[in-house]
């Protein structure tokens, strides 16, 4: 079954047959992380870098945002009967604007602010796909844990 | 027929707006506009003034307080917001559908265009800007042209893609070399058609070029629009192969006094009212 992961949102699955999906991420950060041998896999959302512009809005929306985003994600996967030592991570989005100006770094801020959260915890990221100017769609497959990544029509895996 | 002139006559194929959203338009740029003529040209269609009621009620427009009349959500909305609602309800069944030469699944195009509008919304109150007339009606149009070039004539996307992804050249500026017109043009081609004012036609042309637009309109509005745009992109809300590859102007981003902090805050006030609107969307936005 198709669980599609809003903008905001984080979902997680132990079921082989499951596929985490989500769709158009521009600046935004999506973050997968499975465990093979548990077999759970979680898939977060994200927006924007930092909860300091609204901590109202993330004790609502947690997964709004990178800095209280991912931890939540990780609680969730631990709950889940995950292990830190067996956790592969993979990374896509964070794309930005034809924009040499520098004007806004959403997306570049929000990959150096999840960079910064998963070294903190002793994760590495196994595989990426981040930056430029292209939307990106990112599937996670629970069978495997295979991650997908689709844009302007062709699908690739993020190895 | 050069390939530009075949698109510009694919403007003609795009089905009219309905009459009666035709006829809230004529209604509405009579200087001497009244609500009662107004509510009835919406109330000739029961259709529309349902759907009008409808969005009017949703809680991003009306706040808990139900609208109960056409009269009523004018008098609530302002006459500029209820020619954007009575816009929207009429394209939405053009917009909603996929646009194949973009990569766009259905959906996908109404929802980048309410949600441009629902930023523009969000950076007018943010910046505290006196904002012209009809600048919700403009970004909620922007990319019409999009229609036309993806659905009408179904473009080869493939030697546009190219210019843009493997040299940099914005996304408009590539269309313009390979199709010999860009999408904002054929958009404001299109309005025209439509008989819309001249200001929203000129907020849709110039939205991705807000640098060169020479001419009396309010200048504003083609910066809002431009602004609303690039940070719906950011959002990544509703974004086909074309991606975030568009050139965002500091110029603009100066005039309106915006960075990237309120960009931020915009950004999260856009998704929050994306929420309070889904009305407009059907039932998977953000899908």
């Amino acid at each position: 079954m198709n669980h599609v992961v809003g903008i905001s949102e984080m979902k997680i699955s132990n079921k082989p047959g499951d596929v985490l999906v989500t769709y158009s991420l521009g600046s935004c950060v999506g973050l997968s992380l499975y465990d093979p041998v548990a077999g759970v896999g979680a898939l977060l959302h994200s927006m924007l870098p930092l909860s300091k512009i609204d901590r109202a809005k993330a004790e609502a929306r947690p997964f709004m945002f990178v800095d209280t985003g991912v931890p939540q994600m990780l609680q969730t996967v631990f709950d889940f009967g995950a292990q830190r030592s067996r956790l592969i991570a993979n990374v896509a989005g964070c794309a930005s604007l034809l924009d040499d100006k520098k004007l806004f770094k959403i997306g570049e801020r929000n990959y150096t602010v999840l960079r910064k959260i998963l070294w903190k915890n002793n994760i590495l990221i196994a595989a990426e796909d981040v930056g430029g100017t292209i939307s990106r769609t990112m599937h996670v497959y629970m069978a495997d844990g295979r991650t997908t990544i689709k844009s302007g029509g062709k699908e690739r895996e993020l190895v | 027929m050069s390939l530009r002139e075949v698109i510009i006559s694919a403007t003609r194929k795009v089905p009219a707006i309905p009459t009666a959203a035709a006829r809230v338009s004529t209604v509405l740029q009579d200087p001497d506009v009244n609500i009662s003529a107004l509510s009835r040209a919406i109330e000739h269609d029961p259709a529309l003034a349902a759907n009008v009621l409808r969005i009017a009620n949703s809680i991003y427009f009306s706040g808990p307080r139900t609208v109960g009349t056409i009269k009523e959500a004018i008098m609530r909305l302002g006459t500029s917001r209820v020619f954007g609602l009575t816009l929207a309800s009429a394209i939405a069944p053009v917009a909603g559908v996929a646009i194949k030469g973009y990569d766009l699944k259905p959906g996908e195009l109404w929802q980048h265009s309410v949600s441009s509008a629902v930023c523009v919304d969000q950076l007018i109150e943010t910046l505290a800007l006196e904002a012209p007339k009809y600048t919700f009606t403009a970004a909620l149009l922007h990319d019409i042209g999009k229609i036309v070039l993806g659905t009408f004539v179904e473009v080869d996307a493939a030697p546009i893609m190219d210019l843009a992804f493997k040299e940099g050249m914005p996304f408009e500026e590539a269309e313009m070399r390979v199709l010999g017109i860009s999408h904002p043009e054929v958009g404001a081609i299109l309005l025209e058609n439509w008989n819309l004012p001249k200001i929203v036609v000129d907020a849709v042309r110039w939205h991705q070029q807000p640098d060169e637009y020479e001419g009396d309109t309010d200048q504003m509005i083609i910066d809002l629009v431009h602004a609303a745009d690039a940070l719906s992109l950011i959002g990544g809300i509703g974004t086909g192969s074309d991606g975030l590859n568009y050139r965002v102007s500091k110029v603009v981003a100066d005039r309106l006094g915006l960075n990237n902090a309120i960009a931020e805050t915009v950004v999260m006030k856009m998704l929050d009212g994306l929420e309070e609107v889904k009305e407009l969307f059907g039932e998977d936005w953000g899908r």
